[in-house]
């Protein structure tokens, strides 16, 4: 086969697979939207799609004549903004604390019982304690993100360094590595898909946080803010093609996280067991 | 002790002994390191490092968790509440997810039609639902119950879908080819082979109920009782003590559950059945 023909099967399958999966969203829409013109429901309370779809067309251009008074990518944007930030504060504390624990076993038994007891906390539940620290807004939420992030990436760092066989360090060091060397060639790339997982786990938590918290804790720009916010101006439509958008966003994010995964991880050959 | 089916019951007796003592000694080294933080705490709020009224110390803490069992048990009527919820919601997402899981894992038409919705609703947090759950079906418990619902339904859908699509096609053709008809295979070939995944998914579901009971509760102005409304009402008198009593009881919970009713299942089910986990 040639480079060309390869190429026109690969995109074929591609274009099958996506209708593959398109197909059931669309006609589970159509349903929908025949279901709400027949009016069985309360059309007040249950939107159908055509009007969602006006309506989020409406949002994205700016100045939208919306409650909200500008454009919903200010909202989107506010919220990556404050996932990046939480989420790399946790990443770097996790893994750092993550790595202390994986290596010296005093520190691990002083900082295990308190991450077994902090993890299943709801990163929701700290958000009042929060807002009576550092006020409404930004600080919060990012804090608050960054904190139910921080517990799965320490977690799985920790474990990902323990897994890693003491023989590994003992050979490097025999044949004469020094800390950096081990940490770097050694540490790092044997617990590497572990702390990769962890990621995987704190982007998702830190996500679902920031949203809920926004929805408590923002004073004008965010998604979970945009919402709440419809609720209360009982625009059921936008609360609907806010949810939309937040399926997207993060259906897209595992997406790109899959792929780094594939280029890194796995082209690696670090896959865990 | 008689009843303890023992070889020799000398050694018996010391090896249960040895036993005991290891938990007691493995609590003490979980429980020391929360002692020092609480010690550490309480010495930063007694020299004034921090505010006592914007930071409690845990003893202002346990003396909240006192006041707020005797003489009336607020505590454990909020509680209370917060159970049944959990318990109804739970319920209802693990049954109905096992079901949709194992529909969509044998039959591929349930598959394609489901698998792309389902893949796009999984990544909708769960209390994102709430705004709209607000607007149709109240500010009540039903909101709160079907926001635990979604919680706990989706982990157990994909773990059980999962676990079913997992399962070898050669068992299942070794199987039929033995005379097994569709109700056998179903008990013996898919049901044992989704087991782990099932659970797994059913223990990841009450974690993920239990954080959506209390961020509904949080946001459902129309209850009066719940811990996590217990902890929003507290801040409105910023009576940060009562917030952080709420929070002490939700990871008590969480690790109660976990440990008291989850681990013992897995374990019982799983290992007993001779089902090694993978970990």
């Amino acid at each position: 086969m040639s480079r060309r023909e390869a190429l026109h099967v690969k995109a074929k399958e591609t274009l099958q697979s996506t209708l593959y999966f398109l197909a059931p969203i669309i006609l589970f829409l159509l349903g929908w939207e025949f279901v709400s013109r027949m009016k069985i429901m309360n059309p007040a309370l249950i939107s159908r799609p055509s009007e969602i779809f006006s309506i989020l067309f409406e949002l994205f251009g700016s100045e939208s004549r919306s409650f909200l008074g500008h454009s919903i990518i200010l909202d989107i944007s506010q919220s990556l903004y404050r996932l990046v930030y939480a989420f790399s504060v946790a990443a770097v504390c996790g893994v750092g604390l993550g790595m202390l624990m994986g290596r010296n076993k005093h520190i691990y038994r002083f900082f295990d019982p308190l991450i077994t007891v902090a993890m299943p906390i709801p990163g929701i539940a700290w958000a009042p304690i929060f807002m009576l620290w550092l006020g409404f807004g930004d600080p919060t939420i990012i804090t608050v993100g960054a904190l139910a992030a921080f517990f799965p990436i320490v977690y799985s760092t920790a474990s990902g360094v323990r897994s890693v066989e003491e023989k590994l360090v003992w050979s490097a060091r025999s044949m004469g590595a020094n800390d950096k060397t081990v940490f770097f060639n050694v540490l790092l790339p044997w617990s590497a898909a572990h702390i990769f997982t962890g990621f995987k786990l704190g982007l998702a938590r830190g996500w679902r946080t920031i949203i809920a918290v926004e929805m408590i804790a923002a004073t004008l720009l965010g998604l979970g803010y945009m919402i709440f916010a419809a609720r209360d101006y009982l625009r059921p439509s936008i609360v609907y093609g806010g949810i939309m958008i937040l399926a997207v966003i993060f259906f897209l994010i595992e997406r790109i996280v899959r792929l780094i995964e594939k280029r890194t991880i796995e082209k690696w050959g670090m896959v865990g067991s | 002790m008689k009843n303890v089916p023992s070889r020799s019951g000398e050694w018996s007796v010391l090896r249960r002994m040895k036993e005991i003592r290891g938990k007691v000694v493995r609590l003490f080294y979980f429980l020391l390191p929360l002692l020092f933080i609480a010690i550490l705490w309480e010495l930063i709020v007694y020299f004034r490092i921090v505010s006592p009224s914007r930071t409690p110390s845990p003893l202002q803490i346990c003396l909240k968790l006192y006041q707020l069992t005797t003489p009336k048990p607020i505590l454990l009527n909020n509680l209370f509440e917060s159970l049944l919820r959990l318990v109804l919601g739970y319920m209802l997402g693990a049954l109905l997810g096992i079901l949709v899981g194992i529909l969509t894992g044998i039959s591929k038409p349930f598959y394609r039609a489901f698998s792309p919705i389902l893949s796009l609703l999984i990544s909708v947090p769960t209390l994102a639902w709430v705004p709209l759950l607000l607007v149709t079906l109240g500010t009540g418990d039903e909101t709160i119950v079907f926001t635990i619902f979604l919680g706990g339904f989706f982990p157990v859908v994909y773990n059980t879908m999962n676990g079913i699509r997992g399962i070898e096609k050669q068992l299942v053709w070794a199987s039929r080819i033995m005379g097994a008809d569709k109700t056998t295979v179903f008990f013996d070939v898919f049901l044992p082979g989704a087991l782990v995944s099932i659970i797994t998914g059913l223990r990841l579901a009450i974690g993920y109920s239990w954080r959506a009971l209390v961020g509904a509760e949080m946001l459902a102005a129309g209850i009066s009782w719940g811990v996590g409304h217990m902890i929003y009402a507290a801040r409105a008198f910023s009576d940060v003590e009562a917030m952080f009593a709420g929070l002490v009881i939700i990871a008590v919970g969480g690790i109660l559950m976990d440990r008291l009713i989850m681990d013992p299942i897995e374990r019982r089910t799983v290992e007993k059945w001779g089902m090694v986990k993978e970990r």
